[in-house]
């Protein structure tokens, strides 16, 4: 009898083995790591004095902000704003390939499917597996295109994010370093940026930076009442050598749908991944308040046509009085009936409230 | 068979036996007409979406249907990937499911398990005699799929660079070589249901029984991989990375859900093993 029972044993010992072993991984994967202690301002020149120019990573992108599931992109739809929406839900992943400073290639990684962004200098494609399409992104013939392409391809990094909220840091911001962290298995410090302002949506903005390069590792922006980051863009691996030159040459395959795209004089090629209000147009775009709590207004004129009848983002909006709003737990974007667009990352009343008072 | 070809070894000495047993169990397994009608049924499924392809008037629309459907037309490589997608949902399980599912309970409802612990090989050794066919036939099935694929796709479309999921090409004998990276991306992908189905085999004297629920774990567990309210489930369930070799077809190759897979499997393969081992080495054996 003993001995029968004994067999069982390792029927009991070896799961037991294994949940140890996976409590024992999640333990470490969350532990903090020591590191000489450093202030807000020594951080923050870490960042600025980064020398990380070629690398290649897998990058973890979430978003939790509260929205309906928006059904990823289907076969056939260019990129454009309904797609843009996509990264506003759920989860992705996708690998960064950066080279030297003209070269650099996305790769968002769908089940069964991939979506390619490759820039080299001059040229940038967009190749879509799902339905085997490839754009040439040219520049505008007219204007010098080493001017219309950023001399450092815009991916939607951890770092080009954390430049963008440290451009916003004013008086009206608390920045200070909290415990250190583990990022795609380096070691970094977290910066926090809280905003003072109480009428934000915004509770902290955390950047992990590299304790070595300085180099930003991972972005994660907090909303008031949630305790998941509402956004959060981190490398879960990430290689400080420079990725295989033939990476970023790129040649449409054969039997690929080959469209020719002249850019407009902005270049926005990727969808960007960020959840901050849109940048200002020289369009008449009027901001209101400062700091966290702004809210730009866009006229009807600067507004995409096209906007509110895209069925992907009508099906976020919601009749409200006076127009129709998206509210999420990070930003609310308010659309009046007249074509006015305000946005900002404040509660919906606060828009309303501005609107009322234009 | 194999004993002949083994060492002298000293009189007993163990290994011997367990090799001879294992190549008993190959030859059974891979002699029985149930193999063969499997493999060929499996053989044949890239070849009925070859012929429909290549008879169809209407050129497939890009996206629609499975991976590179509309992309055979243009290089018939493609025929494997996509035969290989089509079948590692239903018909692979379906066929795992009853090799596994028959390796202790089959043996035992036969009557030929008492005789085969009569030999001096331990019911240790023949459950991993056993284990080892169901693995060989994993591979065997797959690898039928991708070579008979590849054939039915030479055979009737033009084969040139093979185009990956990230707009890269790649010549034929690199795209060959993934190709066997895929079937072993997909063997490993189903030795956690094998060692399912041998766990339940060993419950049982009922060969069907132990098939039936074996198939019906892939099809439950890929299920409720499906469900996005149990997604803190879905890494954990043994069908959740089935459909992760595409990473294989990535420029640059993604190793990541290899591992994750292989170290998922291996999990299942521990736990059910042992499981097995305690079932069986204390189960009674009356024929």
């Amino acid at each position: 009898m003993t001995r029968a029972k004994r067999r069982w044993l390792p029927a009991l010992l070896i799961p037991l083995a294994l949940v140890l072993a996976v409590l024992t991984g999640s333990v470490q994967a969350g532990a903090t790591v020591s590191l000489p202690p450093k202030t807000a301002d020594e951080v923050l020149a870490m960042i600025a004095r980064t020398q990380v120019r070629a690398f290649s990573g897998t990058l973890q992108q979430t978003a939790e902000l509260g929205l309906p599931d928006i059904p990823s992109s289907t076969p056939g739809v260019t990129p454009g704003a309904g797609t843009a929406l996509e990264f506003l839900a759920g989860s992705h992943t996708a690998r960064v390939f950066v080279g030297d400073p003209t070269k650099a290639r996305l790769q968002i990684m769908d089940a069964m499917a991939e979506r390619d962004l490759i820039v080299n200098g001059k040229d940038a494609w967009f190749y879509n597996s799902a339905d085997n399409s490839a754009t040439h992104l040219q520049a505008p013939k007219p204007g010098a295109p080493t001017e219309t392409l950023p001399s450092k391809p815009a991916m939607p990094t951890p770092e080009a994010l954390a430049n963008r909220f440290l451009a916003a840091v004013d008086a009206g911001t608390e920045v200070t370093v909290g415990e250190a962290s583990s990022v795609a298995g380096r070691s970094a410090y977290r910066l926090s940026l809280a905003p003072k302002d109480p009428g934000t949506l915004v509770a902290s903005v955390s950047i992990d930076v590299d304790s070595e390069t300085g180099f930003p590792l991972g972005v994660h922006v907090q909303a008031k009442n949630q305790a998941d980051p509402a956004y959060s863009l981190a490398f879960t691996d990430l290689s400080l050598t420079a990725p295989d030159p033939g990476l970023f040459q790129f040649t449409p395959p054969a039997g690929s749908t080959v469209t020719t795209k002249v850019l407009p004089a902005r270049l926005t090629p990727v969808p960007d991944a960020d959840s901050s209000p849109k940048a200002p147009s020289p369009h008449g775009t009027r901001v209101s308040g400062e700091g966290w709590g702004s809210i730009v207004m866009l006229p009807a004129a600067a507004v995409p046509a096209g906007l509110t009848s895209n069925p992907q983002i009508s099906q976020v909006l919601q009749s409200v009085s006076g127009g129709r709003a998206l509210t999420s737990s990070l930003v609310s974007v308010l659309i009046l009936d007249d074509g006015r667009v305000l946005a900002g990352l404040v509660p919906l009343e606060r828009l309303q409230s501005a609107a009322a008072a234009q | 068979m194999s004993a002949d070809t083994s060492k002298p070894l000293a009189p007993g000495v163990r290994p011997a036996v367990g090799w001879s047993l294992l190549g008993s169990e190959l030859s059974v397994l891979f002699r029985r007409l149930r193999t063969w009608a499997m493999l060929l049924a499996l053989a044949a499924v890239p070849i009925l979406i070859a012929v429909a392809v290549k008879l169809s008037s209407r050129p497939v629309a890009p996206g629609r249907g499975p991976l590179f459907l509309d992309r055979i037309t243009q290089n018939g490589l493609f025929v494997a990937v996509t035969a290989l997608v089509v079948c590692v949902p239903l018909f692979l399980p379906l066929t795992i499911g009853v090799v596994a599912g028959d390796t202790i309970a089959g043996e035992a409802n036969m009557g030929t398990l008492r005789y085969l612990l009569l030999a001096p090989a331990g019911r240790v050794r023949l459950l991993l005699v056993k284990y080892a066919g169901a693995v060989a036939f994993c591979f065997a099935a797959t690898v039928t799929v991708a070579a008979s694929g590849a054939l039915v796709g030479v055979v009737l479309f033009p084969v040139g660079p093979v185009t990956l999921l990230s707009g890269d090409t790649i010549g034929v004998g690199e795209s060959m070589l993934r190709s066997l990276v895929i079937a072993g991306y997909i063997t490993v992908s189903l030795l956690g249901l094998s060692a399912i189905g041998l766990l339940i085999s060993t419950f049982t004297d009922v060969p069907v029984g132990a098939m039936a629920a074996t198939i019906v774990l892939s099809v439950v567990s890929q299920v409720l991989d499906n469900l996005p309210q149990l997604d803190w489930l879905h890494p954990w369930l043994f069908s959740h990375h089935w459909l992760g070799f595409a990473d294989l077809l990535r420029q640059p190759i993604d190793w990541t859900s290899f591992g994750a897979n292989a170290l998922l499997q291996a999990g299942y393969i521990a736990v059910c093993g042992t499981l097995a081992y305690a079932k069986f080495s204390n189960k009674d054996i009356l024929s």
